[in-house]
């Protein structure tokens, strides 16, 4: 497997002097491409600052997050939008999309970033809306969809320009879980068949361990490093619920 | 993101808070009209006296005057207010001397013959005619001066220059001088004689002369400055009795000579120069139709300064408005960063929201400012408008040329504010924009 991701002494610090905080200490960490990691812990552990810094949307203190071989701290702020834009996708808990434009307008917004034609970004949203099987909903009102359906639109959103890793920040968050459930499956469905690598931030026990790999955070530190023995295969009758034996202490 | 995908994205955004961008837009939109409006009056004075100017002819027409003269007289004509602190210079009208005269006629491309120096009639006078009992003032009566002047007649022909016809008494009237002589139309005066009348300030006796009607000259700001035209002969005959009582010898003192000067071999400015290099000066028809302008141009000026209060109003409701949009669109500027939009892109769109907002506010200022000033020509010239008689007198005047640089410069003000809120709008973090609740 080819590592996707590369951290190396990773350090976060906010603040200065005196009421400098430290959110992240010297993280080290290597996420292979088609890998689903799930990273865990409580909040205010500095699960969400490790996901923001390998997404690139923050700057590290110190160390370095590669992506594909590419020390991220050396490019320059076009490379990095760029590199945003085409090789991630996002999913938010809160969902954050436009809710006064269509489902449509909402997917295409990164396609429309990247100065993508107006022909092409309608094809290729509505591909990624088919995906999350949500045609029939194409040109309604955000606003107008229920949370579940609203998550998939993200979704849509998040896979349209085919990213290499989707990020997604608690997806089920919101959710009550038997939406929850079609929207994990929908997530672990493109990272088992499109190989798309998921990294999922979450403090949920039970869909972590749906993952192949488990990063427990605790104060900054990564406290432990859990990969599934073999791959795990979801198919519809799988429950999100169901146990997978772990294996301890990798580093 | 495309240009036109930029433009599309803005203009929708800025049209989500419909209200709050409508009642912006009418800001702008106060500041431009009143702009506009004013530039359009403008635009359509100046044609107006660019039209007579040129229907009068005259461009071969020159005033001829000392240094001293013109001084004062620009210093007269610039209007200023108020008591005037003494100096030699300004307050001497210099008299031409007949070595004066005699140098300007020298000057190569003015022509000696066309010199012509009037001395007022002075004294009271009268026109009556046969048709009816009352009698009318005469306001002004000169010779019609040196030059090619072509001014606007009504009816008939202005009075014969050749030698042969100087010897007539014939007189051009102004508009409405028929009618109250007890003419129906001004072509029935035309070869009428009528009665012009000069009193004699010694004996209260009134002389009477004859004079032939060649002409009734038509409204027009420039044409009505004329007056009654007179004819050399009739001229001639009136100045003499009008100066009879004065001594042996008098001569009035020259202030100023008219004549004509070679347009075809020298410029406006040229002549000019030439004389003002022999130690004179000299006024052309522009120069005197100058003065009509500055007098609308100050008007103009204090107009547009009240637009311009009001656009400056409106640059503050830009930045507002922009303001509260930044601020409601926090989490989807965030949203934008993290999905690859760059900090440059978030300004562009913010700061062609602010163009937008000019844009609008002006394109429909311009609207109704060209709406109402056509409405407003259009009424003026019906009749019994108060420029039914001036029928080329646009009072508004609009083309792409006055209309389309007040556009640009008011989506150029909504830039400028609108580079606040942008600025910082492209300054959002974007992981705090997300969080921002």
């Amino acid at each position: 497997m080819k590592p996707v991701i590369e951290v190396k002494n990773l350090v976060k610090t906010y603040g200065k002097h005196g009421s400098a905080f430290t959110a992240l200490k010297n993280i080290n960490l290597t996420i292979d491409s088609g890998e689903s990691v799930a990273i865990v812990g409580k909040s205010g552990s500095g699960k969400s600052t490790l996901m923001h810094l390998l997404a690139l949307l923050d700057r590290p203190t110190k160390g370095s997050v590669a992506i594909d071989g590419v020390d991220s701290t050396k490019l320059r702020a076009r490379k990095l939008n760029r590199l945003r834009n085409q090789s991630f996708g996002f999913v938010f808990q809160q969902f954050f999309m436009n809710p006064n434009d269509t489902v449509l307008a909402n997917v295409t917004l990164p396609l429309k970033i990247a100065g993508k034609r107006r022909k092409e970004r309608h094809e290729l949203a509505e591909k990624a809306i088919k995906t999350v099987g949500l045609s029939e909903r194409s040109k309604f009102k955000a606003n107008n969809l229920s949370g579940g359906q609203k998550q998939r639109v993200c979704i849509a959103r998040a896979i349209v320009n085919n990213p290499k890793i989707l990020f997604a920040d608690e997806p089920t968050g919101n959710l009550d879980s038997t939406t929850g459930e079609k929207v994990i499956k929908l997530l672990f469905d493109l990272n088992k068949k499109k190989g798309v690598t998921l990294i999922i931030v979450t403090h949920d026990e039970d869909l972590a361990k749906l993952c192949d790999r488990q990063i427990r955070i605790l104060d900054g530190k990564i406290v432990e490093d859990t990969k599934n023995k073999g791959m795990t295969k979801i198919n519809k009758t799988t429950k999100p619920t169901k146990k997978t034996k772990t294996q301890k202490g990798v580093k | 993101m495309k240009f036109f995908d930029l433009l599309r994205t803005a203009n929708h955004n800025l049209f989500r808070n419909k209200v709050r961008t409508f009642l912006t837009i009418l800001a702008i939109f106060v500041g431009s009209f009143t702009i506009i409006l004013n530039v359009g009056i403008n635009a359509g004075v100046n044609a107006f006296i660019d039209d007579q100017t040129t229907a009068l002819g005259g461009d071969n027409f020159i005033m001829l005057m000392s240094k001293d003269s013109e001084a004062m007289m620009s210093e007269q004509m610039s209007a200023s207010t108020g008591p005037q602190e003494f100096t030699e210079k300004t307050n001497t009208l210099g008299v031409l001397s007949n070595k004066d005269i005699e140098k300007l006629k020298d000057i190569d491309g003015i022509d000696a013959d066309s010199f012509y120096s009037p001395t007022p009639l002075n004294g009271t006078g009268y026109v009556t005619s046969s048709k009816t009992d009352k009698k009318y003032n005469v306001s002004n009566a000169m010779i019609l001066p040196p030059g090619n002047f072509n001014i606007p007649l009504a009816a008939g022909s202005l009075v014969d220059q050749t030698e042969d016809a100087k010897q007539k008494s014939q007189i051009v009237l102004p508009p409405d001088y028929p009618q109250a002589l007890g003419y129906e139309k001004d072509e029935d005066i035309i070869g009428q004689t009528i009665t012009f009348a000069l009193k004699d300030e010694f004996d209260n006796t009134f002389k009477e002369f004859k004079a032939e009607v060649v002409g009734v000259e038509a409204n027009g700001i420039v044409s009505s400055q004329f007056g009654m035209l007179l004819s050399r002969a009739l001229y001639d005959e009136m100045y003499a009795f009008a100066t009879k009582h004065y001594p042996e010898n008098y001569e009035a003192p020259t202030y100023y000579v008219m004549a004509t000067f070679d347009n075809t071999r020298f410029s406006e400015d040229e002549i000019k120069q030439i004389i003002s290099d022999a130690g004179y000066s000299a006024w052309t028809i522009n120069d005197m139709m100058g003065v009509i302008r500055t007098f609308f141009d100050v008007i103009m000026i204090v107009f547009g300064i009240f637009g311009g209060i009001a656009l400056l109003a409106a640059a503050i409701g830009i930045v507002n408005t922009l303001l509260m949009s930044v601020e409601e669109r926090t989490r989807e500027i965030g949203l934008d960063k993290a999905l690859g939009m760059s900090s440059g892109r978030v300004f562009a769109e913010f700061a062609t929201e602010a163009i937008l907002l000019g844009f609008w506010g002006s394109a429909v200022g311009v609207a109704i400012a060209i709406l109402i000033g056509n409405a407003t020509n259009a009424a003026v010239h019906a009749p019994g408008g108060f420029l039914e008689v001036f029928p080329t007198f646009n009072l508004f005047h609009f083309t792409v040329s006055n209309v389309l640089p007040i556009i640009l410069i008011v989506m150029f003000i909504a830039l400028i504010a609108g580079t606040a809120p942008a600025w910082k709008a492209a300054h959002k973090n974007p992981i705090e924009a997300l969080r921002y609740e």
